[in-house]
């Protein structure tokens, strides 16, 4: 019986001092960091800082094998090395709102209007403010990028992100099956507004049963004069507006004929009558049995469609390329508020954005093992390119990497036209803050998300449901939220003589 | 043995028209259950272009192993993955059942002056935790467990709602009786706990056994929070990050250069279902390990004798 | 100083049980009880401090109850509230005595193969995701190629947009609960059963009792202190919903909010755009919180009744 006794004090001690002996461990890592952080700063530029880049996108195999090239090289030239973290693109704005409220050490990290939000993120704090970093170690990205990535991506007067150099406005197309174009001679180059679609639409809904005329999913939403202050919330100004005046985008006409041609269309059975929980159509785009869908456009994205489909796909306008503030903020890269270098994050990105060598080993990996160089901006991707696969548009400058092989010469001039092109939208550099009327925001979404989908696919009659959604939207206070905007928006006016 | 066996079928034997019933009854329930599961095999070996044209179908028209093949592409990968799922679930259960099986027959006891405290410590924590992130720096900042393998096991070991149950098998599968014997005989509390009450809460320690095999094979999320190093991924969230990425991707489809980019190596609809066979098909094998315990019960005799 | 002599005392006399429950209690200190300082987030308006999240927290300001404001703002506070409570009420209720049945009718079972192999289909659907499971459900209920449809037009009756109908989806969900969870239930009733002294049923054999009074004067007694407990801490959970369940199963269909909308699904809804976590702290305490005050309550009366059936 001792026996046992002294054996049960063993498990338990045994327990015992692995528990102590982890937490002990733990401290000791936490520590370790700790001096090798402090040591960085201390000795100006002495030591090589190590800074830690958190960015989207599924990690890939060979990451660890080109951030060692990448270090190599930026030692070099301004004596940082990086330590490239990737997150899975479902994970990511989860997992970085942890992490950024726990005080996690880091120095660069991916933020944008679509994760990991950069506005709401800028106004907690998690960003550092980067005006003056930008004029001391940023000269190169302000020589790059169009100056309206810089001032439409400024969240209270100050920038707390580079925006990558990519497509600037927002443009919507109508994107047709050319086999079906094609096939009934169709002619698509009339169509813009809607109405224009029907007859198009009509002919393939008789002659093609099986095909879904247009191919919509729940998200989708009538393209509308409008410039909205949040997403898919119906506060809006018109996109040509002169007064700056804040509707409820439920009490336009132009939401009311809109929907109106929607349901028409749904009536009709243009539209899927699922349409309202439908989240994807890649079945449709995979066996071609659509017709017609709209999407966001930018220089060749046919081509790219095309070849993903593995059918023609073609396109024509649906309405003007607009500059808004969520195509500004597609892709930034920030420093942390609690960076330990600061300065060389700013150098670091700088550097990402002007120096093709270090652009493209980020982008497409080890000239020779992922790909090789067909010419002077031009490459091919090795087999081994499938081991490094990064979402380039996530990375800074899109314009400093190397073309494709298939790709036109003067992609990047067509790219440089089409962000000239894009008018101003009238919101752009204003940022909405909801501090104050988080509660009724909270009960506004609340009450989008029930009527949203079904009233923009014409699943429900708008002549009932847009009165009765408005009425809900009152009672949750949509007009406290509209009026708190007007008046944000009014001093913001103000500030910048708009 | 054989005298036991036969002795306990006279009295222990269902009628045959109600074991019919019954029979019925458990095994049309089992059916609905295993058949979505035969579905998602039959799915995940249907030919991707024919799914996308029919729909899910029982018996598709076309047959294709392509949904395994991309899946074993990434091969040792796959084979990673397996490994720390199998680490972390065999390791996770036997910590976790032995601070379970200690703290809650502590609890069982009437002896113990601090039961009652001691059960609301636990029970408390059923309720109210303190969220995401507190926990996630006592991980990571007080524990130092980020990256390593702990992190995926020591946050699942212990479960405030295993050792209620578990008290309570103890305390009406235990006959006070017999731990009263095991003092008499002069056996410690200890000793009392290993000889006696052990081997009698054998179906009682299974059902938390497996729960907690169970959690530690299907839990994605703490790899979510903790684990950046893409050697320690465990299988469930190796799919898991699947879905989430799909679905995210397709929430956010009108951002064009995001789906022009991600969607494009995304997995499809078959790959997918062979991954939720892959990660699934092991631990229905290590299931009847369990079961034994909990089906046939226990030959009593042999443990009172 | 004598109250510190007995304290000791106590101590020492209870050192094994003591050592017993230390390691378990050291766990619930470091992942529950330290966390939870982090709960006062509820009252504060959460900004970020480059020093980390204590620092955080003591520089955000205090807000008092704001946080707690957005859950009863509107009339759909009635709604959420309602629904939860209800499904809980029906899932409990159901899945009690569906799990105890299917617990009884297992261990009866002639052939024990059989029943292993019955249990051992009745946990797959554990395995399956919400996401999937969403999939399955869709499957049957599409209006255009789903199953049900299907078969309702070889009858030719008129097809169902299960989608757009709130008043199929009480059941439906609660179908969907209880296939799910019935097989993982059961196990806890199946193993309590194998634990009771076979010796009890061998002395109402001499009785001359049946296998229904078995069952009735054995088995279910013998069940009642676990089912009881099950009960209790399923009542701490009835202000939770099973987030899957309430939004990938209905496919976020809006029309069907009336029928769907819980308070998992409604702050994950609001807090979308704004992502403030104090206020979905908030919501969280206010869930405990009620949960806690029920378990308290209902803990009291079973205690009244039947001293060792309660918790604590």
């Amino acid at each position: 019986m001792s026996r046992k006794r002294k054996s049960f004090s063993l498990v338990l001690t045994t327990l015992l001092a692995t528990t102590l002996v982890v937490s002990a461990c733990g401290s000791k890592a936490d520590n370790g960091t700790n001096t090798a952080g402090s040591g960085g700063e201390g000795a100006s530029n002495e030591p090589t800082a190590e800074l830690i880049w958190y960015t989207i996108g599924v990690p890939q195999k060979d990451l660890a094998l080109v951030n060692e090239e990448i270090n190599k090289y930026t030692k070099e030239k301004i004596n940082a090395t990086v330590d490239i973290k990737m997150i899975d693109f479902g994970d990511y704005t989860q997992k970085m709102q942890v992490m950024a409220a726990s005080g996690e050490p880091m120095d660069i990290m991916f933020t944008a209007s679509w994760a990991f939000d950069y506005v709401q993120n800028a106004r907690k704090g998690a960003f550092m403010e980067i005006d003056e970093l930008l004029e001391k170690h940023g000269q190169g990205i302000k020589e790059t990028l169009d100056p309206a990535f810089l001032e439409g991506s400024k969240v209270d007067g100050h920038n707390y992100g580079v925006p990558a150099n990519k497509e600037l406005p927002a443009q919507e197309v109508w994107r047709f099956n050319d086999e079906l174009v094609k096939k009934y001679n169709l002619d698509i180059k009339s169509v813009r507004s809607m109405e224009s679609l029907e007859p198009l639409l009509k002919t393939i809904k008789e002659n093609e049963p099986d095909v879904t005329p247009l191919a919509l999913v729940k998200d989708f939403m009538p393209l509308m004069p409008f410039d909205y202050v949040i997403e898919k919330l119906p506060m809006a100004v018109y996109l040509d507006t002169k007064d700056y005046k804040v509707v409820n985008l439920f009490e336009t006409p132009e939401l009311k004929s809109a929907l109106d041609t929607m349901r028409k269309f749904y009536q009709a059975g243009y539209i899927s009558p699922e349409v309202a929980t439908t989240t994807s159509v890649e079945d449709l785009y995979k066996s071609g049995k659509w017709f017609t869908d709209r999407a966001s456009t930018q220089p060749l994205a046919e081509n790219l469609w095309s070849a993903s489909y593995g059918y023609p796909v073609t396109t024509t306008p649906a309405g003007d390329a607009y500059t808004f503030n969520w195509s500004v903020m597609g892709s930034m890269q920030a420093i942390s508020a609690n960076s330990e270098h600061p300065e060389k994050a700013m150098e670091f990105l700088n550097l990402l954005n002007t120096d093709p060598v270090l652009r493209n080993m980020v982008d497409s990996g080890i000239e020779g093992t992922h790909y090789e160089k067909i010419g002077d901006n031009k490459m091919k991707n090795l087999p081994d390119a499938k081991n490094y696969d990064m979402p380039t548009f996530s990375l800074g400058n899109l314009l400093i990497t190397y073309l494709n092989e298939n790709d036109p010469d003067n992609k990047w001039e067509l790219f440089k036209e089409f962000n000239e092109s894009g008018i101003d939208a009238p919101l752009l550099g204003f940022n909405f803050d909801a501090t104050k009327v988080s509660k009724e925001i909270a009960a506004v979404q609340n009450v989008k998300e029930e009527y949203w989908s079904s009233l923009m696919t014409g699943t429900v009659d708008p002549a009932t449901y847009i009165a009765k959604a408005n009425e809900k939207f009152k009672a949750a206070g949509l007009d406290t939220v509209i009026a708190e905007v007007q008046s944000q928006l009014d001093a913001w006016r103000a500030a910048n003589n708009k | 043995m054989i005298l036991a066996k036969k002795k306990q079928r006279d009295f222990h034997q269902l009628s045959t028209p109600w074991n019919v019933v019954f029979n019925l009854f458990a095994g049309i329930f089992a059916f609905l259950c295993v058949f979505p599961f035969l579905f998602v095999v039959i799915i995940s070996l249907t030919d991707e272009g024919t799914l996308a044209r029919e729909g899910y179908r029982l018996i598709p028209s076309e047959w294709s192993f392509e949904a395994y093949k991309y899946v074993f592409q990434t091969g040792d990968t796959l084979l990673r993955s397996y490994g720390v799922t199998i680490f972390v679930t065999v390791v996770g259960t036997i910590i976790s059942l032995l601070f379970i099986a200690f703290y809650s027959y502590a609890i069982s006891r009437k002896s113990f002056k601090y039961r009652n405290f001691f059960s609301f410590f636990a029970f408390f924590t059923m309720l109210f935790n303190g969220g995401l992130v507190p926990t996630y720096i006592v991980v990571t900042q007080l524990l130092g467990l980020k990256d390593t393998i702990w992190s995926l096991i020591l946050p699942l070991a212990v479960n405030a709602f295993y050792i209620m149950i578990l008290r309570t098998f103890y305390s009406t599968s235990v006959p006070d009786a017999i731990i009263e014997s095991g003092k008499i005989d002069g056996a410690g509390e200890f000793g009392t706990f290993i000889r006696l009450v052990l081997p009698l809460s054998l179906p009682g320690l299974a059902t938390i056994a497996l729960f907690s095999t169970l959690g530690y094979w299907n839990d994605w999320f703490n790899a979510l929070l903790y684990i950046d190093n893409p050697n320690l991924v465990p299988l469930q969230s190796m799919l898991m990050r699947i879905e989430t990425n799909l679905q995210f991707i397709l929430q956010n489809s009108q951002n064009s250069s995001l789906g022009l980019e991600a969607l494009r190596n995304m997995p499809q609809d078959t790959s997918r279902m062979a991954m939720v066979v892959l990660a699934t098909g092991p631990i229905i094998f290590a299931y009847p390990f369990f079961q034994r315990y909990f089906i046939q019960g226990l030959t009593v005799g042999a443990v009172k004798e | 100083m004598k109250m510190v002599g007995g304290f000791l005392k106590d101590v020492v006399k209870n050192k094994v049980f003591l050592l017993m429950v230390l390691p378990g209690a050291l766990w619930f200190l470091f992942f529950s009880y330290i966390p939870m300082f982090g709960t006062v987030i509820a009252f504060k308006e959460y900004r970020f401090s480059r020093d980390g999240f204590w620092a955080s927290i003591v520089n955000s300001d205090w807000v008092g109850f704001d946080n707690f404001k957005f859950l009863f703002s509107t009339n759909d506070a009635y709604i959420i509230t309602r629904n939860t409570l209800l499904y809980n009420i029906a899932f409990i209720v159901l899945g009690l005595v569906l799990s105890v049945v299917m617990a009884v009718v297992l261990s009866e079972l002639v052939n024990k193969k059989l029943a292993k192999v019955y249990q051992t289909g009745m946990f797959l659907p554990y395995f399956l995701s919400w996401v999937i499971v969403g999939y399955f459900a869709f499957s049957f209920l599409s209006s255009q190629r789903g199953m049900l449809n299907q078969v309702f037009a070889y009858f030719g009756w008129e097809p169902v947009q299960w989608y757009s109908d709130p008043k199929f989806w009480p059941y439906i969900l609660i179908l969907v609960i209880l296939w799910k969870a019935v097989g993982y239930n059961s196990v806890v009733y199946l193993a309590s059963i194998m634990g009771i002294d076979k010796s009890l049923y061998e002395a109402a054999m001499i009785d001359g009792a049946n296998k229904w009074q078995q069952i009735r004067s054995i088995t279910i007694p013998m069940l009642s202190p676990i089912i009881t407990i099950m009960t209790l801490l399923a009542v701490g959970k009835i202000f939770y919903a099973d987030f899957g369940l309430f939004y990938q199963v209905p496919r976020d269909s809006g029309t069907l909010y009336s029928v769907t909308n819980v308070i998992d699904t409604y702050v994950y809804r609001g807090l979308k755009t704004t992502g403030e976590i104090g206020m979905s702290t908030a919501a969280g305490l206010y869930q405990s919180l009620v949960g806690f005050i029920l378990v308290i309550t209902s803990n009291a009366i079973v205690r009244k009744y039947n001293k060792d059936g309660a918790l604590f």
